[in-house]
């Protein structure tokens, strides 16, 4: 009917000039996109038409009409590449045979490899295994230790009111808030939906029937508790349970323990000194991701809560109403200070609110969302001892590095293991396969090991489940492994490591040219080593610098345990809760001192190292004209108490045996006189301490505020952690009884430990438990503990993937020289000569990594120092014996290739030439 | 052979290269269509109408020859089978017999006017 008009424009002219060519990036995106068997006729029209439009048009609107035109080319029917098409079949008989058709013979032949190469693949899949296995503990770890406290309803709106300030230049930072904060809260917040309190008193002898047991998880909280925090409850009201005096509710393992299968509701048990509690509900235990773990659960108004700022605490949490910023709370809790406090600074420290200010001292409010106390929270009188988000960020780290590791490892002995399958990569070729095809053969090869892989760390974790929860302190079980969130990511994981490690074998294989390869020719792709070097100096970075991370936490555990921490803290027995005894005390103490292998005995309610009761005081040292009021710790000891724990007297004398002018002697530690201005604590011309006043403020009433002398001086002694320096002490004359400390000189301590059990039996009902002083002392530093073995297992780990990685270099590089080792031997070279040529090689390497290594870990592990006040320096010597180590560990590794290299006759080696 | 449904583009495509005197390529089809109809189409769209006109069997292809317009780029050109004319006069049949079926004097009634087919 009609052909096209001829175009108008003159055809040779437009072509050259810019102005009149389609855009150009628009004909790229298009030659992209495009199945090449459309593109030439569909980018012809397109042409043809565009040089129409200029003319119609003109060359703008042309311009954007083509660019529209291109994307609607962006369709399936255009982007399909020709093996989908069926109609493009007829154009080619011989196309490849689809993946899925081949897919089984590449299995068969990967599974023939490595079963040719049984110890290769061992090595490989182990490699792998254990760094998947390390790498999903951690991940373990990490997402349990996220989890903390997200699971309230409305975890969001959830923050606990903490008390901070500064007084006499110590500054305070306080978990919890004063005991009348909270109702303050509620009644000047209208954003604070509801507020709860929670008290702890310690622990306590709790009593059914006859049995006594002590419970320390008891808190005593607010009726609106289990509103607040989605604490299931099983049985009792959520709401009422808690609003009378007396009244108790109990996790489920606990109402287990006592009252067995029976309903607990309604029956009694009594609390230590506080009397009988009525059980009125049983909630679910605790979860193991909330920030307190508590197993009973007493009314807060059966405890005696201050209604004083100054003298009460509880922890204070707040639920926000919906939509309401925490900023407005905060801004109105400035008030509180100036509505609340400020009288009671005048009623105890006789000052008013702006002398007390201009001092220096000052009091706040802050507010932390309950979703960060775990991971951020590092307060006086936590609840539990949190943990930090530097380890999870430690642990991330670690996790990533080791997964690196084994990946890079996984590569390395991937493409060694392949370096004699050029032959195979030969023949498929020239039967016709395509690089593609062989990528994909190579891939699917590794990706199959993966696999194989994490079925083995699967198995791994299970076995090493027990060992990690010790270390770690969690409880995780099976379930938590194979929960879907776990595989749902390890599962995609494993397939990215897979195609991303089979990689770099896979397109340096398929990339060489049969007819090199099957002439017998050298690898060009295999024998270029500097990604392999490098690859393998990466993997040494890594371990050295763990290895050096824990050769320092371990020496730093070994000084701080090490240290003389100013007592003797080995051959010390400490019974627990004597205060049970009431008046028989006196008489079992002294019992206890006949005993021949006990040298003293003490009241030692105050220990320097675990369970020891708590007291700070206002010290008001008169210094000249002025007044200083110092907050310092007490200690309230007996005349044994300095023999028995082995503290030395510096100046002075030790308290004597019921003088009545004790009560009015105290003693200091070095570290008090010199806070105190009381001169030289050795005495000398500065003048002495002994005989110097002080007094104590009390809470404030005309009656707590005492005056006492110095009589003695003793030497400093680590009555906290080695974190903080030793501070002031003041040890007023007074009995605690609620420890009892032995000295014992025994070689049979079983019988001992029988002995003094017989007479405890004899006196109460109540359980014997004691501990030792050192073991005390060794649980403070825990968590340091668990860092440093923790990062032991990760350097064993990491230097064990390392030196396989290691041996898979030296596997391909030792097979590649092998005509070069026999031609040198045939020269004369020796044994020992070549050996040498072969490790000089690695270790190399190793020097470069330490070289690298030494700085970052260095300077990484003296931040970590810096969280002790005591602490070792990093010697040289550390870094020396970290590349010791791995060099020893590559030498071991890589010398039974290198002499078995050597050992090679060097007729076979040189035969096939 | 399965009975194969004719979309409307497809039909139109169908009918323009029918009533071209010669073998005809994406350019000349777009701009037929563009004219009889007063709507506006794609390349990318009647290219994909021609192939899919191809692969049902109704139209044949040929490369053509490459112009300085079009970079040197050949054409693919397409003519219509004999089953694609086979279609067409079924399609018209089904439409007539459809036409005829509408009772007389109807459109009308609704005010238009009719040209008979």
């Amino acid at each position: 009917m009609k052909k096209p008009s001829k175009l108008p424009s003159d055809p040779d002219g437009p072509v050259e000039d810019g102005a009149f060519q389609p855009p150009r990036w628009a004909d790229r995106l298009l030659e992209w996109f495009v199945a090449p068997h459309l593109l030439e006729y569909v980018q012809g029209d397109l042409h043809e038409n565009f040089r129409k439009r200029v003319a119609q048009v003109g060359p703008a609107r042309a311009r954007r009409e083509y660019v529209r035109q291109v994307m609607h080319c962006f369709t399936p029917f255009f982007t399909r590449r020709p093996a989908a098409q069926p109609f493009h079949r007829f154009d080619n008989e011989y196309a490849n045979p689809p993946f899925f058709a081949m897919l089984s013979n590449y299995l068969t032949i990967a599974f023939r490899n490595l079963w040719r190469h049984k110890a290769f693949t061992a090595i490989n899949i182990i490699g792998l295994a254990v760094g998947l296995a390390t790498c999903l503990l951690i991940v373990l770890f990490v997402v349990h230790e996220l989890s903390y406290d997200r699971y309230h309803a409305d975890s969001d709106r959830i923050y606990r009111m903490t008390l901070y300030g500064r007084m006499d230049d110590k500054d305070i930072d306080l978990a919890y808030a004063p005991g009348p904060a909270g109702q303050a809260l509620l009644r000047d917040c209208p954003g604070v939906e509801a507020v709860t309190r929670l008290r702890r008193e310690g622990a306590f002898l709790v009593k059914h029937h006859q049995d006594i047991i002590k419970e320390e998880n008891v808190a005593f909280v607010d009726s609106n508790f289990f509103s607040v925090f989605s604490i299931p409850m099983l049985k009792g009201h959520r709401v009422r349970a808690l609003t009378e005096p007396n009244t108790l509710v109990l996790s489920q393992t606990v109402a287990r323990k006592y009252f067995g299968e029976t309903d607990p509701v309604g029956k009694t048990l009594s609390l230590g000194q506080l009397g009988l509690f009525r059980v009125t509900g049983v909630c679910a235990d605790v979860p193991s991701n909330t920030h307190f773990h508590y197993d009973m659960f007493g009314s807060l108004n059966s405890v005696r809560n201050g209604s004083k700022w100054l003298a009460s605490g509880a922890y204070t949490y707040l639920r926000l109403r919906k939509g309401y910023p925490i900023q407005q709370v905060e801004d109105q809790s400035r008030g509180f200070v100036a509505r609340y406090i400020a009288p009671e600074i005048k009623e105890f420290f006789g000052q008013s609110l702006s002398e007390f200010r201009q001092k220096g001292n000052r009091f706040g409010f802050s507010f932390q969302p309950v979703t960060a106390i775990h991971l951020y929270s590092d307060l006086d009188d936590e609840l539990e001892a949190n943990s930090d988000v530097k380890y999870v960020y430690i642990f991330s780290v670690i996790a990533l590095f080791i997964l690196l590791l084994a990946c890079i490892n996984f590569m390395n002995l991937s493409t060694a293991g392949s370096a004699g399958r050029s032959r195979e990569v030969g023949i498929r070729k020239v039967l016709g396969s395509v690089r593609r095809q062989l990528v994909v053969q190579f891939l699917a090869e590794s990706v199959l090991l993966t696999l194989l892989a994490l079925g083995l760390a699967l198995g791994l974790v299970l076995l090493l489940l027990p060992g990690f929860n010790g270390l770690a302190g969690k409880q995780f079980t099976a379930a938590d492994i194979f929960s879907i969130r776990i595989l749902t990511g390890a599962i995609p994981a494993c397939l990215l490591i897979g195609l991303l490690a089979g990689s770099y074998p896979a397109f340096v294989l398929s990339s060489f040219k049969p007819v090199t390869v099957l002439k017998g020719g050298l690898q060009a792709g295999l024998r270029s080593g500097w990604l392999r070097n490098t690859l393998v100096t990466g993997q040494f970075v890594v371990s050295i610098g763990i290895l050096i991370a824990t050769i320092v936490a371990d020496q730093q555990l070994r000084f701080m345990q090490n240290k003389k921490v100013g007592f003797d803290k080995e051959q010390v027995l400490v019974l627990h809760d004597t205060h049970v005894l009431g008046s028989k005390f006196d008489g079992f103490k002294s019992e206890l001192a006949r005993l021949s292998s006990v040298v003293g005995v003490s009241a030692a309610g105050f220990l320097p190292a675990g369970a020891s009761s708590q007291s700070v005081d206002g010290i008001q040292v008169r210094n000249g004209a002025r007044t200083v009021i110092h907050r310092s710790k007490g200690y309230f000891i007996d005349e044994d108490y300095l023999p028995t724990l082995g503290i030395r007297l510096v100046l002075g004398r030790n308290f004597k045996k019921a003088s009545p002018s004790e009560s009015a002697s105290v003693l200091l530690n070095e570290a008090a006189v010199r806070a105190y201005g009381f001169g030289n604590p050795a005495g000398g011309p500065a003048g002495s301490p002994i005989g110097r006043q002080l007094s104590t403020v009390g809470d404030g009433t005309e009656g707590s505020k005492r005056t006492y002398t110095v009589v003695g001086v003793v030497k400093d002694f680590h009555f906290e952690s080695m974190h903080q320096h030793i501070a002031p002490l003041v040890m007023f004359y007074g009995e605690d009884h609620g420890q009892l400390a032995l000295r014992i000189r025994t070689d049979d301590l079983p019988r001992l430990l029988n002995d003094i059990e017989q007479r405890w039996k004899a006196e109460t009902g109540n359980p014997f438990a004691y501990s030792f002083l050192n073991d005390r002392f060794n649980t403070m530093y825990q968590s340091e503990r668990r860092i440093g073995q923790l990062f032991g297992v990760f350097a064993g780990l990491a230097v064990l993937i390392s030196c396989l990685g290691l041996f898979g270099l030296a596997a391909l590089t030792t097979h590649q020289r092998t005509k070069e080792i026999g031609v040198r031997k045939v020269l004369g070279a020796s044994v020992a000569g070549i050996v040498t040529l072969l490790l000089t090689q690695y270790l190399k390497l190793i020097l470069i990594a330490l070289a690298i290594a030494s700085p970052i870990a260095g300077y990484t592990m003296s931040r970590w120092l810096g969280d002790f006040a005591y602490r070792i320096d990093i010697g040289w010597w550390i870094f020396a014996l970290a590349g010791g180590l791995a060099a020893s560990v590559a030498v071991l590794t890589v010398g039974y290739l290198a002499i078995k290299a050597a050992l090679t006759n060097p007729v076979k080696s040189l035969r096939a030439e | 052979m399965k009975k194969t449904v004719l979309g409307e583009l497809e039909e139109l495509v169908l009918l323009v290269v029918a009533a071209s005197s010669e073998d005809v390529y994406g350019v000349p089809v777009m701009e037929q269509l563009q004219q009889q109809t007063g709507r506006s189409f794609t390349i990318g769209a009647v290219h994909t109408t021609l192939y899919r006109l191809e692969e049902k069997g109704f139209l044949s292809s040929s490369v053509g020859g490459a112009t300085a317009e079009r970079g040197g780029r050949s054409k693919r050109l397409f003519a219509l089978t004999a089953a694609g004319g086979q279609a067409l006069l079924e399609m018209q049949q089904v439409r007539t017999r459809l036409w005829q079926s509408i009772p007389q004097g109807k459109l009308q009634l609704l005010g238009l006017s009719v040209n008979p087919m």
